[in-house]
Formats: C-alpha cells, structure tokens, sequence
C-alpha cells in the first residue's frame, strides 16, 4: 500500500478545513418579517357594552369562577333575550360595595354574605340545589390522614387551623360554630390561619393542609370534589362536618327591576338535571337545580352570626 | 513544503506538525461544530424560554383580563419587559384592541398588532422580526383561551439580536479554548518530541560511535533492580548474575527455572510473566536501546573473537611462511594451467628469481634455454598429473656446470573440497648428502664383503700353504746344498713364506684371528711404536713429533695389534715422503663422549680425493708393484673395526694443525691426516689416572 505523502496529507487537511468552515457558513436560513416599530397610534380602551352584570362570590379563582358559570350566563341570556355579562370582584368585601354600588345586578353569593347583602336591600329570589341534592350545605373540618394526633374535635384545641376567610361560611364560620357547640373557642387553637391572596381560598386551604403547612383546615362540601385531580384525596381526612345552613343564594340588587328578576327567576327555576342540556349547565356550576327562595329562609345564618357575635357588615363568606 | 523537504525536517519537527495538524483537524472543525451546536441550542432555548414566559404570561393574564384589571395586566407586561433580552409584551382582547403593552409611552407600534396572528387552537406563535433599524427580534404570541373561549392573545418580543451576541460571545470562547487546545498540543508535542528524540538521538549517536569502531557505549538505562536481588538468586554461574548492563531476558542460556532456553522467542515469552521483566520491561525506545547494547557486546564479542582468530591466522601464516621459507624443500603450487600460484624461497632460488618473477610463470619460462628439453619435459609430466591424478616421487639429477645435484621431486594432485583437481604440488629436496651416504654404506658393505671373501680364501689358503712351506722345507734336507734345486725349493720357501704373511694380514683384516683385549694405557701403546721407528726414520730425515694426552687415558684393547695399527700408520707416512719430513701424532681424551682419539698427520703429498674412498680396500695402493702388499690399511682398518672404534683419513691436512713440527728444507706437501676413535669401554677415572 502506497504511503500517502506530505502534499496529499497537507491537501487532505486544508480540504477537511474548508469543508468545516463551509459547514458553519450554512447558518439557519429563517423567514423574517419586516415590522417597522416606528409606527406609533395611541391606545384608547373601549367600553363595555352594557348589560346585566352577574358576579359570582370570589370563592374561587376568577378563572374558575368563569368556567362554572360561563354556560349558565349563556343560558340565560338566550333564555331571557338580555344581554348578561359575568364581572369578577376580586374580594368577598369587592363582591359586597358592588353590589352596594349597583355594579353587580346578581349577585350569587353565601347566606352571610347574603345576609349582609340584605341588609342593605338586595333581595334573595333563588337558592341552588347543592351537588349533595339538598338546597343546604356544611363546613368540612379536614387534617393529613396521617395525622395521628388528631381524632377528634377535642383534639383539635392546640392545633393550627388555617380557615377560608374570616367571613367564609362553610370555610370558617360553619366550622367555628362547630368548635362553639363543643366548648372551643377560637382562642383555644394554637393559630387560627387565613388562606392568602385572591381568589381559590377554598383550595388553597385544602393545599396548605395536604402539604402539612396547617394540621388542619375547614372548607366546605364539594371543595375536595374539585381538587381530585389535582392531589392525591386520600391524604387528606374528614374529621369533622358542621350542622347543614341553607345554600348559596342569588340576590337581586336593591332597585332592580322586578320583571328582570322575575324573568331570570323563571329561566333558571326551568332548569333541569334530567335533561342532559341542563345538566351541561348545571353541573359545572357546581348546582343540581335552582329553585326558588326568600329572606326567611336564611334565620338560622343569622342566628349563628349573633351565636359567633359576627358583625355582618364586616361580612362573611362561603 | 516539497517532499524533499519535509523528508528533511527533523523528527521532532515533524511529530511537531503531526501533532498540531492532528489538533487542528479535531479542534478546528469540532470548533465549529460545536459553535454551531451551541449557536443552535442556544436560539432554540430561547425561543423556548420566550415560548415558555408568553404561555405563562397567557396563564396568568386570565384571571386579570376576566377582572379587566387593566393595572394587574399593565404590571404583568412591565415585568417581563424588565428582563434585558425582552423588546417588548403586551396583551390584546379578543377583538385585538391592545389593552395593555411595555411600550414606554401611550403610543404603541401599530404593526405589530398585524404580524404572527394565532388562531385560537393554535398554542404558539413564533415569527423572527427585522425591525427598521435591523434589530432581529423573535416576536411570540399566545392566545388567552379560557374555557375554550378565546379572551385575547399576549405577545412578546425576545431579541435575537441579543442571543445572537451571546452567541458570538460563546463561538470566541470555543475558538479560544481551541487555540488553547492547539498551542498546548503544540508545547506538549515539543516536551514529548523532545524526549523521543532524546533518546532517538543517543541511539543515533551511540550508532555513529558503534560505525567508528566504539562498541563500549551504553545506550539503555542501567538497571536500578537487578534480576538476581529481586528473586534472592543465588546461581552465581548464571550468565545474567552480576551483569546489570545487560536484560536478563536477552541473555541465553540463564538458568532461572522458569526460562525456556529452548528458543529466544520461547524464552522471551516465558520471559514476559516473570516479575524482573514486568519491573524492569521499558517502551519500545527502552527495547531498542537495550537490544542495541545486547547488540554492541556481541558485535563486541565477535569482532573480539574474530580478531583472535585473525591473530592466530596471521600467526599460522606467518609460521607456515617461515617454515616454506626456511627449508631447505622446494615447494611450489602450479594451477591448473600449470602457473606458479606460489613458491618458496627455495625454489625460486633454484631457478634464480625472485618469488615474485616465479608466481604466475609457468616451468618453461624459469628454466634457463640450457635446459628447455628438460623443462618441456617436466611440464609434460605435470600434465599428466594434473590429467590423471596420480602423485609422481623420482629421484632425479641435475647437472649445472660442473656440480651435480640430485632432488628427490614429489607432484601430487591438489583437490579442492569436491575431490576436483584444481592445481599441482611440487616438492624437491636435495638429496646429495643423502647420495654420499649411500656411497659410503655401498662402501662399507663393500669392504665387508671383501674381508669376509679374502678370510675365507686366506683360511682355505693356509693350510694347503703350509703344506707347500713344509714340503719345501723338507725336500731342502733331501737334495745338494748347492744344487740348483735346492735354490729352486728356497726361492719355492720364500715365496711361500710371503703368501703365508700376505694370508695372515688377511686374516687380521677380517678380524678372523684371535685377539688378546686387556687394559692398557693409550698413549704407551702409540709411544712405543713411535720409539721403535724414531731412530730410523730420522735417517730417513723424518721427524716425528708427539703431543700425547697428559692425561694417560686407558682403553681396553690388544696392545699387539694396536701397536702394529700405529706403525702401519708411520709407515705408511714414511713411505709417502721420500725426500724427509715431518710427521706429528696426538692424543686427546674425549671423556664426555666417551672416547679417545689419535691424529697421525704427516706432510708429504697427500692423497687425491678420488684414492681417498679407496684406500682402506685389501690390495689397493698407490706404491710401486712390490713395494707393498696393499694390506697395511686395511689390516689397519680391520683391527680398529675389531675394536668398535673409527679409523678415516683427510687431505690434505686441516691448515694449522701441524704448522709447528714441519723442519726446515723439507719440502713441505698437502700432507695427510689420519684420524682413530677408541671407545674407552671401561669406566675408569682417567683424571684420577692421569694423576
């Protein structure tokens, strides 16, 4: 075999160079778009158009919020031929001075919120069929599975309580009526906890105790349904559920014209889980059926607020 | 650079560029591979990241944008606009009104609300923007879906521009790394060239030195761990005990157990499991530098051993050179064309050249024209030698002038290794002195034969004689005392009478009489012959002088017949000079060879040479017919014989042998010199005697 000699070894070597060097010049050949950024207009933001507007309590986040309702606003306004348009308080107090101010027209929200919100004029006309199939829902005292310390309520003075929000009904208020029934106060917890920020308090309780920031928490029924995918459930324990008050409730604004009312009262009471289309609607609303109610049907949450020595108008939530 | 060239370059030059064009090769294009990679990667992980912050921005701009919480919206932008590498964000609604944007003022670029538009189940948008002052912004854009209705779209621009400065930062860094790379690969090549080299060069050297005849270098490193410390050897007469310039696995014939000696590739594979070869085994450098010196000191050993043989060659030549110089032999060497391959001093002197004009000439151009039939002679016959092969030996003889020489010449067939004829030995040896001892012996079987033949006549003679002597005796009484008979019978008596005395000297020359040995002192014996005839021959003007042995020896012999022996001798010597003379007798003893010796030398006119081989012959002499009866001598001659000695003669005499006796007046002749030898027989104390 001929030995290769030092021309071809020189030629071989500045070929593999110029063939590197050609490699790195076919850079990536990317289509390019011609903006010219000098080209200015100033923003003018356009109005809303007007409409019904419909707010959901901030139980949950805005998005959540959006979701649950979005088909049933749509319902109703192709049911009552109105154009209604969902808003998004950022806050239980938000939800309550907008109604207060007239921005919200419905205004779906908590028996004390509710009672809040009738104290200044707002009007209950429906109330929801929980997911449970009652018109009536409860506070849910949870902790880790693994928590052995706590068995009972009683063990439960010492412990960290992380709550909804200090005016959450079936998140605190339910809850702390519980412990009242049984002796314990709220003084007698090692530290009583709000869930922080906007939006989704409910999970967030349920969150901070399965992450084992709290032992334990008070959420409503149903919270726990909506984190199935999200946690694993099974770390998570009931350990107690508070006396039944009746459900989430829509109002009417103070001054709001009794055929709106009426013909919104009407499409919803229409409603019906049988039919699958209803159901479509109702079920991510997180509701079995709306029917009808009135003020009196929400005594006993005014009873607990006096029990609990709460000052409605500082409200009080879900 | 040529071939030529670079075949000229130093080795560590061209492992120099070896090594750096190996470097550049793998540095150069792995160089911008990984630029290349790395340029790549690093705008696809930025366009994930911006696809990665927009998504996250169209997440988090759900909750806001159902509020319109334009001030939450606003801060969203401002934030991600914040980060150095992002032009711009902002959102738009679902009619694409810009609610919000990072722009510095109210005023927002119109354009962009045109370019890389989403549609609603589209997740991303990317599109690469060039700005007009040629920026390159890679512009993003996310579609706000909640609850699969679309709520608007958030965009945001990522520089490219800025990527592509880190790229470029990263390609100079990878180019730098690599032009590290190259010039470490340059100075490691250098150091690790340089320690090739190093013992590349002393190989080189110690090469040069091996050509100029210096076998005494070491090449390889000497041994720090010698083979028979590490095993606790103890075979001392081990070829590898005690050697540490030498690697025990190139020597042969070590006597480990575990060596295969059968054959040096054997050994060295059994070699290769043994601990002294794993300690001490070096590289392929190491290798060649210690089988280098294995070689040194057996090309040492060798030349050693081939010079011995030279000397002993030289020394062998040298001898068989004298030898052919010296002997007196002939020796020659003819090839097959019968030219002289070689000859001896001898020969050429022979032919009276030098050796030199004898090598390559053939037989019939060295002899001289006198002797052409002869010479043509001889190269006939050394054909035929060399024809058929057989070895020639003759006596032969030459004559030049008036000398005769005689050779006893030997030719035989030289055959070389396959038994063929390839040249012709001649050898000659002169053979005169040889001749003249033969004569001698021919001479002496000779005499023996007449003293036998003459004692047996003489014996048969004697008796039939004396008959003859008695009856003419008896027949005297018988006739007249003057009668002419008994004058006859006389004349019969006398006659008789000289045969009786012609046949008892024949009788004493073949020592065929009895003889009395005894004792007797030598020199009485010779003094009183001389005595007996001094006063007579002084008449006759002959001197006789005498230089007798003081030391008296004594032999045993029979003083009769010695007597007569030494007054045949002054007789003889007395009839030889006829005008007066001198005649000298001496004695010596020679007690060392065991015997005594007397000259008789007298000055008359010598014998000539060719009477000298004769004279001891019954019946020869050179007197006038009846002045002798030619038996003196030989009796003479008979009687020493008898007495295991010696009697010879020479003339003329030796010069200065007798200067001192000759007289005055007297013409003085060549003379002659006879010498005896007697044995003295008995150990007798002749110093003891002589005292």
């Amino acid at each position: 075999m001929r030995r290769p000699g030092p021309v071809r070894f020189w030629a071989a070597l500045f070929a593999g160079l110029v063939l590197a060097l050609a490699l790195d010049a076919c850079s990536r050949d990317e289509p390019v778009t011609y903006v010219d950024l000098s080209k200015r207009e100033e923003i003018v933001i356009q109005a809303p158009a007007k409409a019904l507007t419909y707010a959901y309590l901030p139980q949950y986040s805005h998005t959540v919020s959006y979701e649950r309702h979005k088909l049933l606003v749509e319902y109703l306004q192709q049911a009552t031929g109105m154009p209604i348009r969902q808003i998004f308080p950022g806050t239980f107090e938000e939800h309550v001075q907008m109604v207060e101010r007239g921005e919200i027209d419905i205004s779906f929200s908590n028996p004390f919120v509710y009672v809040r919100l009738a104290g200044n004029g707002s009007r209950a006309f429906a109330r929801i069929i929980e997911p449970s199939g009652k018109p009536d829902f409860y506070s849910q005292i949870i902790c880790r599975k693994d928590n052995k310390a706590l068995k009972t309520l009683e063990d439960c003075r010492g412990k960290r309580w992380i709550a909804v929000d200090p005016v959450s009904a079936g998140g605190y208020l339910f809850a702390l009526g519980l412990f009242y029934d049984h002796g314990i106060r709220k003084e007698d917890f090692a530290e009583v906890a709000f869930a922080p920020g906007p939006g989704g308090a409910q999970e967030k309780v349920v969150l901070a105790v399965y992450a084992g920031v709290y032992d334990l928490g008070s959420v409503r029924d149903g919270t726990l349904a909506i984190l199935k995918n999200r946690i694993d459930l099974d770390q998570i324990r009931i350990l107690a559920e508070s006396r039944h008050y009746p459900g989430w409730v829509y109002s009417a604004r103070r001054g709001l014209d009794a055929a709106i009312v009426e013909r919104l009262a009407k499409a919803m009471f229409a409603l019906d889980m049988k039919r699958p289309e209803d159901a479509a609607i109702l079920a991510p609303a997180g509701m079995r059926g709306i029917i009808p109610a009135d003020d009196a049907m929400y005594d006993p949450v005014r009873q607990l607020a006096g029990k609990l020595s709460i000052d409605l108008d500082q409200g009080a939530g879900n | 650079m040529t071939l030529l060239g670079f075949s000229r370059l130093r080795f560590r030059t061209k492992i120099n560029l070896g090594i750096a064009s190996i470097v550049l090769c793998i540095a150069l294009p792995l160089a911008v591979a990984v630029s290349r990679m790395a340029a790549d990667a690093l705008i696809d992980e930025s366009k994930k990241r911006g696809s990665v912050l927009v998504q996250n921005l169209a997440v988090r701009v759900e909750d806001p944008m159902l509020a319109m919480d334009l001030l939450r919206l606003k801060n969203m932008v401002d934030e991600l606009a914040a980060v150095e590498d992002i032009e711009y964000a902002f959102v738009l609604d679902a009619a694409d009104n810009v609610l919000v944007h990072s722009f510095p003022s109210a005023y927002f670029p119109v354009e962009l609300k045109t370019v890389n538009r989403v549609a609603d189940e589209v997740p991303l948008g990317i599109e690469l923007l060039r700005t007009e002052d040629e920026r390159l912004i890679y512009d993003f854009a996310a579609p706000v879906m909640i609850s699969r209705t679309r709520f608007g779209t958030v965009r945001m621009g990522l520089s490219r521009s800025q990527t592509q400065a880190v790229v470029n930062r990263l390609v100079l860094v990878i180019f730098g790394l690599s032009g590290v790379a190259l010039v470490s690969g340059f100075v490691f090549s250098t150091v690790f060239a340089r320690r090739v080299t190093r013992r590349l060069n002393i190989l080189r050297e110690h090469a040069e030195e091996m050509v100029k005849g210096n076998l005494d270098l070491q090449t390889g490193p000497s041994l720090t761990r010698n083979c028979w410390e590490m095993l606790d050897c103890r075979l001392t007469n081990c070829p590898a005990f005690g050697d540490s310039r030498r690697r025990c696995w190139y020597l042969a014939g070590t006597m480990c157990p575990e060596c295969d000696n059968s054959s040096p590739r054997g050994k060295l594979e059994s070699c290769k499991n043994c601990l002294v070869y794993q300690m001490n085994k070096g590289d392929e450098i190491q290798d060649l530098a210690e089988t280098f010196d294995v070689m040194a000191l057996a090309l040492k050993a060798h030349i050693g051993e081939l010079k011995q043989a030279e000397r002993n060659l030289t020394r062998q030549q040298s001898l068989m050179r004298t030898i052919l110089e010296v002997t007196p032999d002939m020796v020659g060497l003819l090839d097959t064309n019968l030219k002289y391959l070689a000859a001896n001093k001898a020969l050429a002197a022979f032919f009276g050249r030098d050796v030199a004009e004898v090598v390559g000439s053939q037989d019939t151009a060295l002899y001289p024209p006198a002797e052409a039939e002869r010479a043509a002679a001889e190269h006939r016959e050394n054909e035929e030698v060399l024809a058929s092969g057989p070895a020639v030996s003759k006596e032969t003889e030459w004559r030049r002038g008036e000398r005769r020489h005689f050779f006893h010449v030997v030719k035989l067939p030289a055959r070389d290794r396959d038994g063929h004829i390839m040249g012709l030995l001649f050898t000659a040896r002169d053979i005169g002195e040889v001749k003249k001892y033969q004569e001698q012996l021919i001479q002496s079987q000779k005499m023996e034969s007449v003293g036998k033949l003459a004692g047996g006549v003489a014996h048969e003679i004697n008796t039939p004689l004396g008959v003859i002597l008695g009856y003419a005796q008896l027949l005297q009484e018988d006739v007249p005392a003057d009668s002419q008979i008994l004058s006859d019978l006389k004349t019969i008596e006398k006659q008789a009478k000289v045969c009786r005395k012609i046949v008892a000297d024949l009788l004493k020359f073949s020592r065929q009489s009895e003889s009395e040995k005894r004792e007797m002192c030598f020199n009485n014996s010779l003094m009183e012959a001389v005595s007996l005839v001094k006063h007579t021959f002084s008449l006759d003007k002959i001197e006789i002088k005498t230089e007798m042995d003081d030391r008296m020896p004594i032999i045993f012999g029979d003083p009769d017949k010695l007597k007569q022996v030494w007054l045949n001798l002054l007789n003889n010597a007395r009839d030889a000079m006829d005008g007066g003379g001198a005649i000298l007798v001496r004695t010596r003893l020679d007690s060392p060879a065991k015997k005594v010796t007397a000259w008789v030398a007298d000055t008359g006119p010598g014998i000539d040479a060719e009477h000298l081989g004769h004279i001891f012959e019954p019946f020869f002499s050179t007197k006038p017919v009846g002045k002798g009866t030619g038996l003196g001598l030989s009796v003479s001659f008979g009687i020493i014989q008898d007495h295991k000695g010696s009697i010879r003669v020479q003339s003329p005499v030796p010069a200065g042998f007798m200067a001192a006796p000759r007289r005055e007046g007297a013409a003085p002749g060549p003379g002659a010199l006879f010498i005896v030898d007697l044995p003295l027989d008995h150990e007798v104390d002749v110093d003891a005697a002589a005292d």
